[in-house]
């Protein structure tokens, strides 16, 4: 139990130290991987919790010792990727703000104008906005 | 049997609407944003509460199983929307593993900047099969279970989410009520979140 805790706070570590300068794995991706690398373990050991609201990885935590070595790891790498994602997504607007307001003069927010202003100017957008806008999986 | 016309009306509302085939085809993710951005100011406004009224009322005007009753017209068509296959175990809420990609792809495009500022209604439809009353109340856990996946695992603001059971009373293909193209989530864009200036937009 307490080595799957131990994996994932090394991982998250390992994320935070790295900062955003990585690709991140769309949630899609992730939840595709836990399903790939989890799927029978989940059907065979907590069969009767959902993903959602911490269920699956308390039941699955509980069942550690009977989990497959892929999914532990599998299982670890799909969370903090999910937690990466999160944090790029909502590192944009402290890294891309001054961008938006000298490139972006005038334009509404919303519906993602400012998104796609950003884009249009990729070349002349900061090199940390448009690494931000990468890791958040919106190019 | 279903005359070619109305497979044609019906496929035609499919693509209108992005939604899976008949063969349960994923929606791509940009299937999905597409699907669910472009709300309008004409479109008429409902909430997850109007909903279950509706339903309700539904219930009380033609009670029991019989199944000459018409589907409940809900009106939404104006509304971007979405319909999705997710998998439950049987007679249950619990999510099968092999459908928490597509709940992530959902969370993709509610993440999207373009959607950023909206809420979304999730509701959960059943076939006919089964007592009515126990489909409403599996459907409102199904759709529940989509929400708590989505707001919790997958980080999608919980105010932006409203989860509602619609039972056996709205059907996708009423000439066919007991068809697994009955059994679905779907997902509409009901209205703007009041104007934050984080993040992006």
């Amino acid at each position: 139990m307490t080595g799957i805790r131990i994996l994932l706070a090394a991982l998250l570590l390992a994320v935070s130290t790295a900062g955003a300068s990585a690709q991140t794995m769309s949630y899609a991706q992730a939840g595709a991987l836990l399903a790939k690398s989890c799927g029978p373990d989940i059907t065979k050991f907590c069969p009767k919790v959902n993903l959602g609201g911490g269920a699956l990885r308390a039941c699955m935590e509980g069942k550690i010792s009977q989990v497959s070595a892929r999914c532990k790891s599998d299982y670890v790498m799909a969370m903090a990727s999910i937690a990466k994602r999160q944090q790029a997504q909502q590192s944009i607007y402290k890294l891309c703000n001054a961008d938006a307001a000298r490139l972006c003069q005038g334009m509404v927010p919303g519906d993602g104008n400012l998104l796609s202003c950003l884009l249009e100017a990729s070349k002349v957008v900061s090199a940390p906005c448009n690494q931000a806008i990468t890791d958040a999986g919106y190019r | 049997m279903t005359s070619p016309l109305i497979r044609m009306a019906l496929v035609a509302t499919l693509a209108l609407a992005a939604t899976p085939t008949l063969a349960q085809t994923a929606l791509s993710d940009g299937q999905i944003l597409q699907g669910l951005q472009g709300l309008t100011d004409n479109a008429p406004p409902i909430s997850a509460e109007q909903m279950r009224k509706l339903v309700q009322q539904h219930m009380t005007q033609y009670p029991g199983e019989q199944l000459t009753r018409p589907s409940l017209a809900l009106h939404l068509d104006k509304l971007p929307q979405i319909n999705v296959q997710i998998q439950f175990r049987l007679n249950s809420a619990i999510i099968e593993p092999s459908s928490y990609g597509t709940i992530g792809a959902i969370a993709d495009a509610m993440h999207n900047p373009v959607l950023l500022g909206y809420k979304f209604i999730i509701t959960g439809n059943t076939d006919v099969t089964g007592p009515r009353e126990y489909n409403l109340k599996l459907s409102q856990e199904r759709a529940d279970a989509v929400k708590e996946a989505l707001s919790t695992t997958f980080n999608v603001d919980p105010r932006r989410l409203e989860a509602v059971g619609l039972g056996e009373e709205v059907l996708l293909d009423p000439k066919n009520p007991t068809g697994a193209v009955n059994r679905r989530v779907q997902i509409f864009t009901v209205g703007r979140m009041g104007p934050t200036p984080q993040p992006l937009r």
